[in-house]
């Protein structure tokens, strides 16, 4: 059964959690691709990858252990010092 | 609220199945219905029960049970033009009898047997029930977390912390908060800033909630709430500053000791949950309903500790002079809270001064180096004596009026020792306000003097303040309504 | 989607990218976790397909993944 909880706030905003703030521009961003590593996903990502450079990112590539897992913590905070954004793909 | 549901006219009576008593009269709802007084039954938990008597309806869900506050089962009504007129519970021949008007009923049965509780009263499902049935007194939006979604990380999630965990506000948290105070949970209580938010008590019940206050505490915070948004004590103001302070509660009168507050040992530390989560509830109305948070409008340089929560009660049984309230105009006995812009506390060590004018002095030198030795008629202060402190002044008869006109006296501080450039020190007052004259550190009205602390350590405390007068802060003092 | 959960936590915008049969339990686990990650999604199937119609699908999703990762 899902919790419900009594909003403490003036409810101006939405009740939706907020997304990270965005960029204008991939341009100058370094953008994390999460490889979770189902087979075929890595000629994705790679193609991915050539897509984003020429919109003049910065491409670093992870891979997850495990699809059936969420990623280790520690992969993910390497994630979150090193980039600025995260593309997770490719799922099936 | 919802209208109760109509009972028919005639006879009523509540039963549950997993009950002696209502198995033994099942039967004498038969008789009735025999001797033409039919009995309308409700059953709590099985619609077949009893089989003696139709029609039967089903009460399972509660509805009718918990409206008409049925406490007891079996309970047999007796409703004339709509209205309850007469009920009883349990069984009692002599009572059945009277109230349905019929002699003799359950011969055979003993005279007496008593019932067994109502499930609309069984504490496994009063939340529920209280949350279907009285849910709609709360008027906040309802958030549905996801169903892995851990409850305290979604608090943190949504930015309604202080940092510091929160007790998640369910609906059944807050309706039970709610009944710590008689006013309705839609009366708004004030308007927050910075962003002006009018505040509910419902609202403010909510993150009471969250603080970890008990339903006791909710006046308090309420009280506390309206003062601190009043122009006189300017939050809005203490919210934007770069300064340290925050807002400070002292609570007076018999709520301190009926909320089980500490004005003792450690009161301005750690330990308790009237002072710990009364100053954090108005921290988190200000934050998640007034949208004052650190890093939006709130640029503190440092802030402090103090303003997760800042708040105690004043010693006043121990105390030699006047409680604040009194000072501030309240009659003794009144329950208020008195709100200060600031900051702390900072020590005052003399372990010696056994002479009245010795410890003013020593108390007048540390209160003279707020904020800076140099500057003066800008911000306030709370001095707290401590207990053997107060003693050195009770043992020689000062009143605290005249430890007021002694400290009053001994902060006045020559213009020469406070100019710009006196000492090699480039702060100051200005030449032109200090030449020649001795200026007082406090303005009138900025200065109090309050009693608390553990009985042993001759220390007494100061809660610095922030600036005073129109652009500032001031002591705000607001009755506790229950 | 837990990892986009998290990391958008952590102040990165992100973007989930998974086969159109997945619409469904994205959506699912989206409110499970009380956050509506990002995603994209690309025809079914995947594991039959040659180096060459992967490419394709990846650059017939690439400005839509981007789109997702900038201010609207």
């Amino acid at each position: 059964m899902t919790v419900t909880l009594l909003d403490p706030t003036a409810e101006r905003g939405s009740v939706e959690r907020p997304q990270a703030p965005r960029p204008a521009s991939i341009d100058g961003q370094v953008v994390a691709l999460l490889n979770i590593s189902k087979p075929r996903g890595e000629v994705f990502l790679g193609q991915l990858a050539a897509g984003l450079a020429a919109r003049g990112a910065t491409v670093r590539h992870y891979a997850k252990p495990t699809f059936t897992k969420p990623a280790p913590p520690d992969l993910r905070r390497r994630i979150a010092e090193e980039c600025d954004a995260v593309i997770e793909a490719l799922a099936d | 609220m919802v209208e109760p549901p109509r009972l028919p006219e005639g006879l009523v009576a509540v039963v549950k199945r997993d009950c002696p008593t209502c198995g033994l009269v099942a039967p004498v709802l038969g008789e009735l219905a025999a001797r033409g007084r039919s009995v309308a039954v409700y059953t709590q938990d099985d619609p077949e029960f009893p089989p003696t008597v139709a029609p039967r309806f089903d009460d399972r869900e509660l509805t009718v049970s918990w409206h008409h506050r049925i406490e007891t089962v079996p309970t047999l009504l007796r409703i004339e033009n709509g209205i309850e007129v007469a009920r009883t519970e349990g069984w009692s021949r002599s009572a059945w009898e009277a109230l349905a008007g019929i002699s003799p009923l359950g011969a055979d049965l003993p005279a007496h047997r008593p019932g067994c509780g109502s499930l609309s009263v069984d504490p496994v499902r009063a939340d529920q029930l209280r949350v279907r049935f009285e849910g709609d007194r709360l008027a906040a939006r309802r958030i549905d977390l996801g169903e892995i979604e851990d409850e305290l990380e979604a608090a943190y999630d949504r930015g309604w912390t202080d940092g510091l965990p929160v007790v998640p506000p369910t609906p059944a948290r807050v309706l039970r908060m709610l009944d710590g105070t008689r006013r309705a949970p839609d009366e708004v209580v004030a308007v927050v800033p910075p962003d002006l938010v009018p505040v509910t008590v419902e609202k403010v019940a909510i993150n009471a909630v969250m603080a970890g206050c008990k339903p006791d505490y909710l006046p308090v915070v309420l009280a506390a709430v309206q003062a601190a948004c009043t122009d006189r004590f300017n939050m809005h103001g203490l919210l934007c500053t770069t300064y340290f302070s925050g807002p400070v509660i002292v609570v007076n009168g018999p709520i301190a000791a009926q909320l089980g507050m500490n004005s003792g040992v450690n009161c301005l530390g750690q330990g308790n949950r009237a002072n710990a989560t009364i100053g954090r509830a108005l921290q988190l109305v200000i934050r998640n309903v007034g949208g004052g948070r650190p890093g939006g409008i709130d640029r503190a340089t440092f802030g402090g500790p103090g303003k997760y929560t800042f708040c105690f009660a004043e010693d006043e049984a121990g105390s030699p002079w006047e409680p604040l309230s009194v000072e501030q105009g309240f009659a003794r006995g009144t329950s208020t809270v008195s709100l200060f812009p600031g900051h702390g506390p900072s020590a005052i060590v003399d372990q010696i001064s056994r002479t009245p004018g010795s410890l003013a002095r020593s108390l007048a030198a540390k209160l003279r180096a707020t904020a800076h030795p140099k500057l003066v008629m800008g911000m306030g202060a709370m001095l707290i004596v401590s207990p053997e402190h107060a003693r050195v002044f009770a043992a020689a008869g000062w009143t605290k009026a005249r430890l007021r006109a002694a400290l009053d006296e001994l902060l006045l501080i020559p213009g020469e020792e406070l100019v710009r450039g006196a000492g090699e020190i480039e702060e100051g007052m200005p030449a032109a306000l200090a030449a020649g004259r001795r200026l007082p550190k406090f303005l009138p009205g900025d200065f109090s003097i309050v009693h608390a602390g553990g009985s042993a350590g001759m220390f007494s405390a100061i809660i610095e303040g922030w600036v005073s007068g129109e652009r500032g802060s001031q002591l705000t003092t607001q009755e506790v309504i229950p | 989607m837990h990892d986009i959960t998290d990391l958008e936590g952590a102040g990165l915008p992100g973007v989930f990218v998974a086969s159109n049969e997945f619409v469904a339990a994205a959506a699912a686990q989206a409110r499970a976790l009380g956050f509506d990650a990002a995603r994209v999604f690309v025809p079914h199937p995947i594991q039959d397909r040659t180096d060459d119609e992967m490419r394709a699908l990846a650059d017939a999703a690439v400005d839509e993944i981007v789109a997702r990762l900038l201010a609207r």
